[in-house]
């Protein structure tokens, strides 16, 4: 056996780890059935689970595997627990450089899709994955298949699976693009029965003292979940959604401002899962409104689903057929956009034979008088358009505020990391994701040299002086590139002066930066602040990783006194050039907020003279740093514009306050791409 | 990487160090428990952290691994076996068996990642063409200690994948044309210094404890440190000598509240204080109760009892709920807000 092989094998035969057992977790019902639903039906299209840390929502993830329906060829479904630390090649898979070597032979090593092809794929802490795998993972639980371009290997084999993703929400969030790839969503927390806790603690004590014996105790109900999870999916293709259902699946998703049909799409195969589950094959609107909140959650802007009253059941007499056309349409549309490999009936789960299934449901539906659609509920729709939207309000000003500092900042830090990483100083440190033949770093990614030089070892070992186990020519080299999180630096001017409290700018002023601290803790900036007011201006926080700390700083930050504004750039350029000596690579983003009225400073000149002069210099001094001015004059009173001509100064770009409004920023930051 | 086996000669005895009862206790309680899953040690430098850390191993009885395996397998526990000694076992083969003590492994600040969950062992890839593990600090810590000094430092990709493992007990790699995984159980101890920033939560509550540690503060105590430090250093050997006795007595007691722990009993009333303290303080899941349940059996098996009494659930609150009480981050200043 060679070591390759002994590789793949232990690798496939588990690590043996003990897994909780499913049905022994308490409550969290929703994300059990959440999970259960993606079982019997996987074209689902996968479960983000969100919550607070300690939740079981990993145990719940892993306790799946043990209840999954064997294959046709009687194997275990995989289960694969995806590392966050993994590298490109082995997510999409390489070319097997073993085999190569050895015998001259280009041979497909299968990556991770391939593993879990027909299984599931897990990743824990889905949100901390680098996004171009997140993209290669989505793409294949999409299309169902993984398309392999690299190293003169092309081809695509087939990579169905069951994604589930957990992640802590406070830890940084899956861009909304990503997020509605994922079939369903759920958000759990913590039980806060304290009965229930104390039986949790037993529960979990007595698998920490005794994992086989508890295994062992719950082996019956554990088989008797995954009967009926089996019974389940051999049900799904039986079962129908009734077309007035269809049309509640679509003002359900109408309601909610839902972009795109994937949301209807994915509702229909959940109802149908979850009648399956009960062991029924029609779909009832009970079905629907159990499923409807998991499918919108993670699709809405924000705030509690809407979920309209199911439609009446259709009278037994079909007596307005033309109608029912019409309603039938959309539906088929919405259908025929998803991807054309399964239109008319979803997808049955990966192993079962489909081809058979799907005559008999298309006769069904057409087979029977449909029945008609509902009336239209004509009082509550226009009840929910009149109604003034203060709940979104409400909860809108919250969200929009992480929104802001997330889309702004994005693009920021995007550019930031993207150019650090062309840089030729950077560093070899960071994750390896993948390899490039772009040379000049010194950063050997041997795997994928050997995987280059692969191909031609047989024709090099012919005709080579020397015997070597593998030759490698110039022209093989590849480099690592790697990816690095941290290493942002954010400092805030802040001005504290008198001005600042007319009017309540403080609070906004606060606000905004608030906003930006809680970006830079998702990110893991560093961040520092300086504060001007009265006659100085303070280094109130040395370039820091706690964030908190610049949080706790900021709500005690008192208002008052003159705005020695240029003393206040000059504390900044201290900072800076402090900054830049430990790491030249930094890429700092100063954020200067002030109303600019500038009436205290060094003496040079006339104080607002003076701060102009001062930003002139910054902007020549630390080329790399970023400009930020946020102009926080108060609208009503005639505007001076100085904030303006300091933003001109230091080529920053320039917002007022009333702009920092959430949905105004975002624009605003997309047009300066060159942020 | 650094390896400190009990068998090098001089290390700073545990019983030695002066005051710092919490931090030693701490310490004491994850090996009474190892389930307990780590201590976060926080505090300013020169506190003696570091040296209790290492001292740690010498109390601790030895344990039996599989005779070079580089994943410190049990030879008696085939589940939780690396697969390769696991693939040995199933054919039948008779595993060499060595006893040794439990390790202290020290993961450097500037360790790369490849370092820390292992890589493809270049040299075997170069010579023979062919893959091969080469075991990172994971695979050394495996049934150990792993000691992260600085661990609010520690390159934030090293933590998510450290996050991983502690979570999971397993290392996985797959990178570099390699895919495997093995068994990676630690007690996680990292101390960290909270002016130069703090630890995301999420990795907070991987540490089962938390103790935060000071510099002693009554001179008789500091000049006893120094008389120690000096004597250490004069004379390792006769130092460790003649604190051999204390040492030995602490050995025994810690193999016998490691005998004790797992026939400590808690009632029910014992268990719902437990939960209602957690909720109290709105702590976010689950974690800190069983963390709490955990502690509490140690301290109560360190004590001699095999039952758990409310001042263990206490004692273990105070270690187990401090870093675990912010809900989210800025919820101090947030709070209403967000509420």
């Amino acid at each position: 056996m060679t070591l390759q092989t002994k590789i793949r094998m232990t690798a496939a035969s588990g690590d043996g780890r003990r897994v909780y057992p499913f049905t022994a977790i308490l409550a969290q019902e929703t994300m059990k059935l959440a999970l259960l639903l993606n079982a019997v039906n996987p074209a689902i299209g996968g479960i983000v689970v969100r919550g607070q840390k300690g939740t079981a929502k990993s145990t719940a993830a892993r306790g799946l595997r043990d209840l999954l329906p064997s294959l046709p060829d009687g194997g275990r479904p995989a289960f694969v627990d995806f590392p966050l630390g993994a590298t490109e090649d082995m997510v999409i898979g390489s070319i097997d450089f073993e085999a190569a070597v050895r015998d001259g032979s280009v041979r497909f090593q299968p990556g991770l899709l391939a593993r879990a092809h027909r299984g599931v794929l897990y990743i824990d802490e889905v949100n901390l994955l680098d996004d171009h795998l997140v993209d290669s993972i989505l793409g294949a639980a999409e299309s169902g298949e993984n398309v392999v371009e690299r190293e003169g290997q092309s081809l695509r084999h087939a990579s169905r699976f069951i994604l589930i993703g957990t992640m802590n929400p406070e830890e940084g969030e899956l861009r909304p693009q990503l997020l509605d790839r994922f079939g369903l969503a759920v958000s759990i927390e913590g039980e806060t029965d304290p009965a229930l806790r104390v039986e949790l603690l037993k529960r979990r004590e007595a698998f920490d003292t005794d994992p086989d014996g508890f295994i062992a105790r719950h082996r019956a109900e554990e088989a008797d979940l995954a009967a009926r999870l089996a019974a389940a999916r051999r049900r799904l293709a039986e079962v129908t959604v009734p077309a007035h259902l269809t049309a509640f699946i679509a003002e359900i998703c109408a309601r909610n401002h839902v972009a795109g049909h994937r949301a209807d799409i994915v509702m229909e195969r959940a109802a149908r899962a979850h009648a399956a589950w009960d062991g029924r094959s029609d779909v009832t609107s009970d079905d629907i409104v159990a499923v409807a909140p998991m499918v919108l959650l993670h699709r809405m802007r924000a705030g509690e689903p809407d979920i309209p009253p199911p439609p009446p059941p259709p009278p037994p007499e079909d007596d307005d057929r033309d109608d029912q056309d019409d309603r039938e349409n959309p539906g088929e549309d919405q259908q025929d956009q998803d991807d054309g490999q399964d239109d008319r009936s979803p997808p049955p789960p990966p192993e079962d034979d489909a081809g058979e299934d799907d005559p008999s449901e298309g006769e069904e539906r057409d087979g029977p008088p449909p029945p008609p659609p509902p009336e239209p509920d004509d009082a509550d729709r226009d009840d929910a358009e009149n109604a003034p939207p203060d709940e979104i309000q409400e909860v809108g000003a919250s969200y929009a505020v992480r929104k802001l500092e997330r889309q702004s900042l994005d693009q920021v830090l995007r550019t930031g990391s993207g150019r650090r990483s062309r840089s030729r100083s950077a560093s070899k440190q960071g994750r390896y994701v993948k390899s490039t033949s772009r040379r000049g770093r010194d950063d050997l990614a041997l795997d994928a040299t050997i995987r280059a030089a692969a191909p031609y070892q047989k024709i090099r070992r012919e005709t080579a002086k020397q015997a070597l186990a593998v030759h490698i020519s110039d022209g093989d080299i590849r480099e690592k590139v790697r990816e690095r999180r941290v290493g942002n630096f954010l400092l805030f001017v802040v001005d504290g002066s008198g001005s600042m409290g007319a009017q309540r700018r403080m609070v906004e002023t606060k606000a905004a930066i608030m906003s930006l601290l809680l970006d830079a803790y998702q990110k893991r900036d560093k961040v520092s602040m300086v504060v001007f007011r009265g006659q100085e201006a303070d280094i109130v926080l040395p370039p820091t990783n706690s964030v908190d700390r610049a949080a706790k700083l900021l709500a005690d930050l008192p208002v008052g006194g003159r705005t020695p504004l240029s003393r206040g750039l000059g504390a900044a350029s201290e900072v800076l050039r402090q900054a830049l000596r430990r790491d030249p690579s930094l890429m700092p983003l100063v954020i200067v907020m002030t109303d600019g009225r500038a009436n205290a400073g060094l003496g040079h000149a006339p104080p607002h003279e003076e701060a102009i002069l001062a930003g002139a210099v910054l902007r020549e001094r630390y080329p790399s740093a970023q400009f930020v001015v946020v102009d926080t004059e108060p609208p009503g009173v005639v505007r001076l514009g100085l904030a303006g001509k300091l933003s001109a100064a230091l080529g920053a770009a320039y917002f007022k306050t009333e702009d920092l409004r959430a949905e105004d920023l975002v624009s605003l930051a997309k047009e300066h791409q060159a942020w | 990487m650094v390896t400190i086996e009990s068998s090098s000669p001089h290390v700073y005895p545990f019983v030695a160090i002066v005051g710092q009862e919490r931090l030693k206790r701490s310490l004491i309680l994850n090996v009474v428990n190892p389930s307990l899953s780590g201590v976060l040690i926080r505090g300013e430098k020169g506190t003696a952290k570091s040296t209790a850390v290492r001292a740690l191993a010498d109390l601790l009885p030895e344990i039996a691994v599989v005779d070079g395996d580089p994943f410190q397998s049990d030879p008696d526990d085939p589940k939780t076996m690396a697969p390769e000694v696991k693939a040995r076992f199933a054919a039948g083969e008779t595993l060499a068996v060595r006893r040794r003590k439990v390790r202290v492994v020290e993961l450097p600040i500037s360790a790369t990642e490849d370092r820390v969950v292992g890589t493809l062992d270049l040299e075997h890839a170069l010579r023979e063409g062919s893959k091969k593990v080469e075991p990172g600090l994971l695979a050394s810590a495996n049934r150990g200690i792993l000691y992260v000094d600085e661990v609010n430092l520690l390159d934030d990709h090293v933590v998510d994948v450290l996050l991983d493992s502690a979570a999971m007990g397993v290392n996985t790699i797959e990178r570099e044309g390699i895919s495997f995984s093995h068994p990676a159980r630690f007690t996680l101890v990292g101390t960290m210094n909270p002016e130069e920033g703090d630890l995301r939560p999420q990795l907070l509550d991987r540490f089962g404890l938390c103790v935060h540690v000071e510099g002693l503060n009554t001179p008789e105590q500091r000049v006893e440190v120094v008389k120690r430090r000096a004597a250490f250093e004069a004379d390792p050997e006769a130092f460790v000598e003649a604190w051999a006795g204390e040492t030995e007595k602490m050995r025994d007691a810690v193999a016998k509240a490691i005998a004790l722990c797992p026939t400590v009993q808690a009632s029910d009333a014992i268990l719902l204080n437990i939960a209602e303290r957690s909720l109290k303080l709105g702590v976010d899941g689950h974690r800190s109760d069983i963390v709490m349940l955990k502690a509490a059996k140690a301290i109560a098996a360190w004590a001699g009892r095999n039952e758990v009494i409310l001042a263990d659930v206490e004692e273990a609150a105070e270690l187990a709920l401090a870093h675990r009480m912010r809900r989210r981050p800025f919820e101090d200043i947030l709070g209403p807000r967000a509420a």
